[in-house]
């Protein structure tokens, strides 16, 4: 008797194992950076991600390593679609490719592509040694070496498209490395830097104090982001980098290995909140601009990024080499 | 600034941003209390409810947690000599001497009523000072915070006499760790052992947890009677806190304006702000008052300073756009969230948001006193409860709040290894709390060094041409001489008395 009651409370278990729907829980998105404007952008995809799901989806700030460390703690959790990766192109594309990290984005399964957002050079608002962008590269060119500037951390997205367009233009200036972009807009502020390669959730935080000589991306939509402000190419400069390479994008992803029904319901509800108005017009106005990449076409667009981000990288080693030889 | 504060009136007041307020100075003081958890978790927990709440009194709730949650630490520091966060680190040099001695309420009294009113004092700087101050946190740049960190390190020093070298040693352990994990400079991995886990080196709070909290429940079980019960003082509500915290009010004074200075200075390490403020309290006291054996002026001090701190921080994200430290910069993402970016534009475009969030934290702060005052005998209550049931619970919750940091069992670890070194560093007479000063500043210390040094393109001149950077290392310098004099001079009068350390300063 007792054998057969355990057998069938097992096979109970067993079958309201089967029925329960995904999510049963609260799911947490694991984002590589700390707090800051760019993580509120995941959070309202996050909020209405999980109004669809009718569970909670916490985002968690998991900074260190490049981004690589977020990666690598979600990587530690079971593939069972409670964890999502917010899978910005650094620990994504680029740190796998400077050979900090071993995993490729084919690794994971795509749900839909999130943001992107493009950068800018900026400097201080009352600067008159720059009137515009072609009045920094001579500056540049006459004193090389001489002015400071900073992209936030080095070797990392806007780092790359700074020493490009600088490789372009055969000029170079001292980079300056700083974890907390906060801290290095503050700098700027306070004459210790020159000029800066920003984003535009520091853009709005700070549109008062800095004037953007030239946004960093081909798309015409980038410089309504900045006030109307030129792109590099306006001034004959090409960046040499194509579509999403020389811009900040996310795209979220579960691990491989997670089922399929699990992931239809992931993107299911990813596509959904993203298609609302509401949610389309607030990340606008966050400067944040909502990528509509589909699940689909995740390969067709991840992997020219991977090819064009290697000129970038070439293009830090250059900058390197040419600071050394204005000591 | 009357204006910001007659249009933030209608938002503020009414029920339900008054209610969430409150509800969230209590949330705030308990997450403060347990050990792990700081007003850091609690705002991050709370930020999707938030999200559903009118502007203002999410804002209110979420600054409440912030004033709540550093306050809080402050009583777990006092009672178990477990500090709630690392803000609280310093609190329990005075606070738990003086629950040993019987004067638990008074103490946590005395913490909590210092904490309000340093947080209102920062408040009325917040109000009247915000653009002069956030002007001058502009004028420091890397420099400046090198100069300061150095000048944090050589508060060891003065923490921890008695022990001068015992406690620059521990120091120098605790800079060591702050070298471990990634060298924003180059991305290379310093002492990861090829572990990813170590990849942002240990983390603060599991290491707090560890060498405080750990170490003393190992030191309690060592010390046995399990079932003894405790004597406490008579615990009821009353305004003695209050009574007591005026007979220290230039203290009290110096004490808030030096956590608003830290607060103000984005990245400057607000933690740190409490050591120093105990620091210069203990170089001004009275004669009569023994700082390190429950001394009301020590309690002071660290209170003011701490929750001086996130007054201090709500001015250059406010008025910049710059948080002042990780909680604040949670903050700012929820305002974003609601549509408001913070900067000049908020105050220009909103005042009546700019003006509520000045109210809300001014509220948070008179909130706290009244609640203080309210919930110190039960919070002092703690203390009645046997050694069998109190060590239990504390390692459940140390445990709690550690995993919770990140879910990471590898938190848990370093806990453990932190405890025993801990335990192993109480044994041998080192103090625990310059370890921490050491981790906290030696990044700050080193990234600033080589920053300005990239800056001015490997010139010294950079420290001595800038005026703020150049007073700054003339008091470290100032500070060191004297330090060393007065270490050869105690050395000189006996090598024996050179050795004796002062248990309670640790």
């Amino acid at each position: 008797m007792r054998r057969f009651l355990g057998m069938a409370t097992a096979m109970v278990l067993l079958a309201s194992n089967a029925q329960a729907e995904f999510p049963e829980r609260n799911i947490e998105n694991i984002y590589p950076w700390g707090p800051g404007a760019t993580m509120a952008a995941s959070q309202v995809i996050a909020d209405a991600m999980g109004q669809e799901l009718g569970v909670n989806i916490s985002v968690v700030s998991t900074p260190g390593a490049a981004g690589t460390k977020a990666f690598q703690t979600a990587l530690e959790k079971p593939a069972d679609g409670y964890t999502i990766f917010d899978g910005y192109v650094a620990p994504l594309v680029l740190q796998p490719m400077f050979g900090n990290a071993d995993w490729t984005y084919e690794d994971f399964k795509p749900l839909w592509s999130a943001t992107s957002n493009s950068f800018a050079i900026v400097v201080r608002k009352d600067d008159d040694r720059f009137p515009d962008f072609p009045a920094l590269v001579k500056y540049m060119t006459e004193n090389p070496g001489d002015l400071r500037y900073s992209p936030g951390v080095t070797d990392a997205l806007p780092h790359m498209v700074a020493a490009k367009v600088m490789q372009t233009s055969d000029v170079v200036a001292q980079v300056v490395p700083y974890p907390e972009i906060d801290n290095a807009i503050k700098d700027l502020r306070g004459s210790v830097l020159d000029f800066m390669v920003i984003n535009p959730g520091v853009y709005a935080s700070n549109k008062d104090d800095v004037r953007v000589l030239a946004v960093l991306s081909e798309f015409e939509g980038a410089s309504g982001t900045y006030g109307g402000a030129p792109r590099v190419q306006d001034f004959g400069i090409e960046l040499g980098m194509k579509g999403l390479a020389p811009m900040g994008w996310n795209w979220w992803l579960v691990r491989k290995e997670t089922p399929d029904d699990v992931v239809a319901t992931l993107q299911d509800a990813m596509g959904k909140a993203l298609a609302r108005d509401d949610i389309h017009q607030k990340l606008l106005d966050m400067g944040y601009v909502p990528l509509g990449y589909s699940p689909d076409q995740y390969k067709e667009i991840i992997a020219p990024v991977a090819s064009d981000l290697k000129s970038g990288i070439d293009a830090i080693a250059w900058e390197k080499e040419k600071l050394q030889g204005t000591k | 600034m009357f204006d910001l504060l007659r249009e933030g009136l209608p938002l503020f007041f009414n029920f339900q941003a008054l209610l969430l307020t409150a509800l969230g100075i209590v949330g705030g003081l308990v997450i403060g209390v347990l050990p792990g958890l700081g007003p850091l978790m609690g705002i991050v927990l709370l930020l999707p409810l938030a999200f559903h709440l009118p502007p203002i009194a999410a804002m209110g709730m979420l600054i409440a947690i912030y004033v709540g949650g550093s306050a809080g630490g402050s009583v777990s520091s006092i009672l178990l000599r477990i500090p709630g966060t690392p803000l609280a680190a310093a609190t329990l040099f005075d606070g738990y001497p003086m629950a040993q001695q019987g004067r638990a309420q008074d103490a946590v009294g005395l913490a909590l009523t210092s904490s309000a009113l340093g947080g209102l004092i920062a408040g009325l700087m917040l109000v009247f000072f915000s653009p002069l101050l956030a002007q001058f946190a502009l004028r420091f740049a890397p420099p400046e915070y090198f100069a300061m960190a150095v000048l944090g390190v050589l508060t060891i020093a003065l923490v921890s006499e008695g022990s001068a070298l015992k406690g620059l040693l521990a120091g120098g352990l605790g800079l060591f760790l702050s070298m471990i994990g990634t060298d924003e400079f180059t991305n290379a991995y310093r002492f990861t052992f090829g572990d990813f886990r170590l990849s942002s080196g240990p983390h603060l709070v599991a290491v707090v947890v560890g060498l405080f909290a750990l170490s003393e429940i190992f030191s309690q079980l060592e010390a046995g009677n399990y079932l003894a019960k405790p004597t406490v003082q008579r615990l009821r509500i009353s305004f003695r806190a209050l009574r007591l915290v005026m007979t220290h009010k230039f203290n009290l004074l110096r004490s808030s304006m030096i956590g608003t200075f830290f607060g103000a200075v984005p990245g400057a390490g607000g933690d740190v702000s409490a050591f120093i403020s105990y620091a210069a309290a203990k170089r001004f006291a009275r004669a009569d008052e023994k700082y390190g054996e429950g001394a009301e002026g020590g309690v002071v001090a660290t209170e003011a300073a701490n929750n001086g701190c996130c007054g201090g921080a709500l001015i250059p994200t406010l008025s910049l756009g710059i948080p002042g430290d990780a909680s604040t910069a949670v903050l700012m993402g929820a305002l974003i969230l609601f549509g408001f970016f913070p900067g000049p534009d908020l105050f220009r475009d909103s005042p009546d948001v700019a003006g509520g969030i000045f109210i809300a934290y001014i509220m948070a702060n008179i909130m706290l006193l009244v609640l203080g005052i309210i919930l110190a005998p039960i919070f002092g209550s703690v203390l009645k409860l046997r050694k069998a049931w109190l060590l239990p619970a504390v390692l459940l919750l140390s445990t709690l709040g550690t995993y919770s940091l990140q879910n990471s069992i590898f938190d848990l670890w370093v806990m453990l290894t932190f405890g025993v070194v801990g335990y192993v560093l109480r044994r041998a007479g080192y103090p625990l709390a310059p370890l921490i000063i050491g981790m906290i500043l030696g990044g700050i210390m080193e990234a600033n060094l080589r920053r300005s040094l990239l800056i001015s393109r490997d010139g010294l001149g950079i420290f001595f041409e800038r005026p703020i950077c150049a007073t700054i290392l003339a008091i470290d310098l100032f500070l060191l001489l004297s330090i060393i004099y007065s270490t050869v001079r105690s050395s000189r009068k006996g090598a024996g008395e050179n050795e004796k350390e002062d248990p309670q300063i640790t």
